[in-house]
C-alpha cells in the first residue's frame, strides 16, 4: 500500500519495497547505496533522479528495461495517493482479489489434483502402464542396454574439468607442490609431485513421461530408467503423467523383476493424461533446490503431447534450463522421418532444450552417444 | 568526462560511470558484442590518468592465472646457486618465497598498484562459477592471502569494470555487488556522432550512408549482428579507399569487413538491393 511520504529517505525505502514486489532483489544494502547515490546528484531533475536509481537498483537487462515503466507507475500511484484521501478503500480491492486468486491457484495445485487426475483417467484411456502387466517387459535386453547407457553416462558425466588436482599417478608435474615439499630437504628435488585434470562429476536428473501416449514405449522406458539408475549412482529419477512421482528408491532394487513389481505397486495413481507443465512446475517448486544445479544434466523422456498448462510448462522449462548444466529431451516419436516437433508442449519447450534427439530403443540410444 | 576522451555516451552510461566512481562500486556492463563495453574501461583509465589492468576471462581460468604464481625456474636456480652457502634452510625458504620470486597476475597487480588503477575484468561470463565466487571474495575484501607470505591488503581499491555478453547468467551475489549497466546498439544519431567523432576526416555523406545501412542491417536476423566496432572498421576502410558514397558494388566488395559469418554474407547479398533501397542509397539513376 503506497502512502505519501514526506522525507526523501522514506520515499526511497517505499519505492524499494515496491520494486521488491515486482521481483527485484533489493535489500537494505541497495537502499543505502541508492540514498548515497542521491546525495551525489542533482535530484531536482527527474531524468537524472531516475537514471541514478536505475543504475543502482536494476541488476539485469530485463530489470533495466522494466525499470522506467515501474518508476512511472510508482509515481503515478503516489500522486493518486496524494489526490484522494479515500485511496485506501480503492486500493484494498485489488489486493484482496490477488489473494483470492492465489489461494484458488494453490488449492488447484494441491487439493484439486486428485479430482482432476481421476477425471482425466476416466476419459482418456482404456489401458495404461498402471494396468499393464509389467512381466511382459523383456529382461534379456537389459544387459545390453545397461552397457550402452554406461558408455553414454560416461560421455556425459565425465567431461574432464580444466582445473587440476594433485595426483599420485605420474602425469603432469606440479611445480608448486614439488618445490614446497622439497624445501624441507634444503631444496634438492627428491620427490616430484604430479597433477592431473580434476574431473567434474555430473549429476543426472531423469524425467520420464509415463502417460498414455508413451505407452508403446513403456517397456523400453522401464528398462531405460532401471538401467540408468543401476549404472550411474548420482541420478534422480522422476516419473510424470498427471502428477509427479520420485521413483529413485524403487529403481535401486538390484533385481529387475523385483524392481518392476515395486514399480507396479506404486504406479496405480499414474494415468493416461499428460500435464507436463504442472509436473515440471511441481519439480521446480518442491525439488529444484536440492537437485538442480550447474552440475546437473536434465534428461526428459517424453513425446511432448500435453493437455496441461503451456504457460507453466514454459516457465518451468525456462527455470530448469537456467539452473541446469544441460537439458536433453529424448523424444520417441522423433525417430520417424515425417515427425515434426509441433505438439504444443514440444513447441513451448523447444527454446529451452540443448539437445533434442530421437530415442525409442537400444539402437537409437547408441546413436545418441555419437551425438553428445 | 567521457566526451573529452572521445567516447560518445548517453545519460544511462554517464550516470552509471559517475556513480561507480563516486560510490566506489564495481560496474557490471552487459550488452551485445561490439558496442563499446571494453572501451568504457579504457576511456576511464585515460580520463583518470591511471593504468588499466586487464583480466581476460576464459573457461578454466583459475586462481594461478588471475592472482599470482611463483616463478619456479628462478626459485630453482636460486636454490642451486646458494647450495653451498651457510644459510639455514629457514633462511633459504624465506628468500625464495619473497616478493622478487612472485609473479603478479592481474588481480594481485591491481590491488598492489602504486596508484588507484582501473581493473577491467573482461567477459566474466566466460569463466566458470568457481572463479566467479572466488572473485566475489576478492571484490568484497580487497585482500589476497598467499600461504607462503601472508595476507596482502589493497593499497588502493581499484575501480572495477566487469563486462559480459550474457553467454551465461551471472550469479545474483555478484550482481548485487555491482552497479548494472546494459548497453544496446546505438540509435542513428548516436552512431553517426560516434563515426564522425572517431574518424574526423570522413566524408559526411559517406558517414551518414554507412550509419543508415548499419541501422537497417541490424534489423535483419543474422548469426552475428555487426556492432559499432564493425561500423568504424568499415568507415575506416571505405574512407581509406577514398570512396565518398556507397553503391551496390562497393558494398558487395567490402561486405567482409562487417559480416564475419558466411551464412550472413550470403543472406545479405541476396537481400542487398532491398536493403539499399530501404537505406535510400540507390538513386534513381542507378535503377535505370
Amino acid at each position: 500500500m503506497i502512502q505519501r511520504q514526506t522525507s526523501l529517505a522514506k520515499n526511497i525505502v517505499q519505492f524499494c519495497r515496491f520494486l521488491r514486489q515486482k521481483n527485484f532483489v533489493v535489500g537494505a544494502d541497495e537502499e543505502t547505496t541508492a540514498l548515497q547515490a542521491l546525495m551525489l546528484i542533482d535530484h531536482t531533475s527527474p531524468a537524472v533522479f531516475r537514471s541514478a536509481l536505475k543504475a543502482v537498483l536494476s541488476r539485469s537487462k530485463q530489470q533495466a528495461e522494466e525499470f522506467d515503466d515501474l518508476f512511472e507507475e510508482y509515481w503515478k500511484q503516489l500522486n493518486k495517493a496524494v489526490d484522494t484521501k479515500t485511496k485506501d478503500n480503492h486500493e484494498k480491492h485489488p489486493a484482496l482479489k490477488k489473494q483470492v486468486s492465489f489461494k484458488s491457484l494453490k488449492t488447484w495445485l494441491h487439493g484439486n489434483r486428485n479430482n482432476e487426475t481421476e477425471e482425466t483417467a476416466t476419459y482418456s484411456l482404456q489401458e495404461s502402464l498402471s494396468q499393464k502387466d509389467f512381466s511382459s517387459v523383456p529382461e534379456e535386453e537389459i544387459d545390453e542396454l545397461m552397457q550402452t547407457i554406461r558408455a553414454l553416462a560416461k560421455r556425459m558425466a565425465a567431461k574432464a574439468g580444466r582445473r587440476y588436482k594433485l595426483s599420485h599417478e605420474e602425469d603432469i608435474p606440479d611445480l608448486r607442490q614439488t618445490l614446497r615439499r622439497n624445501m624441507r630437504r634444503g631444496g634438492e628435488l627428491l620427490e616430484l609431485a604430479y597433477r592431473k585434470p580434476k574431473q567434474n562429476r555430473m549429476k543426472i536428473l531423469l524425467l520420464c513421461d509415463v502417460s498414455k501416449s508413451m505407452e508403446l514405449y513403456s517397456a523400453f522406458l522401464l528398462q531405460f530408467m532401471y538401467s540408468f539408475q543401476q549404472v550411474y549412482s548420482r541420478i534422480e529419477t522422476f516419473a510424470f503423467g498427471t502428477s509427479l512421482k520420485r521413483i529413485t528408491p524403487l529403481l535401486k532394487e538390484p533385481n529387475f523383476r523385483k524392481a518392476l513389481q515395486l514399480l507396479q505397486a506404486e504406479t496405480d495413481d499414474w494415468s493416461g493424461g499428460t500435464r507436463i507443465g504442472e509436473c515440471l512446475y511441481e519439480l521446480v517448486i518442491h525439488h529444484s533446490k536440492k537437485i538442480l544445479d550447474s552440475k546437473t544434466i536434465v534428461i526428459i523422456l517424453s513425446d511432448g503431447w500435453d493437455k496441461g498448462n503451456t504457460r507453466l510448462l514454459q516457465q518451468s522449462m525456462e527455470f530448469i534450463h537456467q539452473k541446469a548444466r544441460k537439458v536433453i529431451w529424448l523424444n520417441p516419436l522423433a525417430g520417424y522421418a515425417s515427425y515434426r516437433p509441433d505438439a504444443e508442449g514440444m513447441q513451448t519447450a523447444m527454446p529451452f532444450i540443448d539437445v533434442f534427439a530421437p530415442v525409442h530403443n537400444a539402437e537409437s540410444l547408441k546413436k545418441l552417444g555419437r551425438l553428445l | 568526462m567521457l566526451l573529452s576522451q572521445g567516447y560518445i555516451s548517453d545519460d544511462a552510461i554517464a550516470m552509471s560511470v559517475f556513480l561507480s566512481l563516486q560510490l566506489n562500486k564495481p560496474l557490471l556492463v552487459e550488452g551485445p558484442a561490439g558496442v563499446g563495453k571494453t572501451e568504457i574501461a579504457k576511456v576511464m583509465a585515460n580520463a583518470l590518468h591511471t593504468d588499466l589492468i586487464r583480466l581476460q576471462c576464459y573457461e578454466g581460468l583459475d586462481a594461478t592465472h588471475a592472482l599470482y604464481e611463483w616463478n619456479y625456474q628462478r626459485q630453482l636456480l636460486h636454490i642451486k646457486m646458494t647450495e653451498h652457502s651457510s644459510q639455514s634452510v629457514d633462511e633459504k625458504e624465506k628468500t625464495i618465497f619473497s616478493d622478487s620470486f612472485l609473479m603478479k597476475r592481474p588481480l594481485l597487480q591491481a590491488i598492489t598498484h602504486h596508484k588507484r588503477p582501473v581493473l577491467l575484468i573482461d567477459e566474466i561470463d566466460r569463466s566458470d562459477e568457481e572463479f566467479e565466487s572466488f572473485l566475489l571474495e576478492v571484490l568484497s575484501d580487497w585482500q589476497i592471502t598467499i600461504p607462503e607470505m601472508g595476507t596482502i591488503r589493497a593499497t588502493h581499491i581499484p575501480q572495477v569494470i566487469l563486462t559480459g555478453n550474457r553467454t551465461r547468467e551471472l550469479s545474483e551475489a555478484l550482481r548485487r555487488r555491482c552497479l548494472y549497466l546494459y548497453i544496446d546498439y546505438p540509435d542513428f544519431e548516436k552512431e553517426y556522432l560516434i563515426v564522425k567523432n572517431k574518424l574526423p576526416g570522413v566524408n559526411e555523406r559517406l558517414a551518414e550512408q554507412i550509419t543508415r545501412f548499419m541501422q537497417q542491417l541490424r534489423n535483419i536476423k543474422l548469426e552475428k549482428t555487426p556492432g559499432l566496432a564493425e561500423t568504424l572498421d568499415w568507415a575506416t576502410a571505405l574512407s581509406s579507399l577514398h570512396i565518398d558514397h556507397l553503391d551496390k558494388a562497393i558494398v558487395e566488395q567490402t561486405l567482409g569487413v562487417i559480416l564475419k559469418d558466411w551464412r550472413d554474407t550470403r543472406e545479405v547479398q541476396l537481400s542487398l538491393s532491398e536493403l539499399m533501397e530501404k537505406t535510400g542509397i540507390i538513386s534513381k539513376l542507378d535503377k535505370v
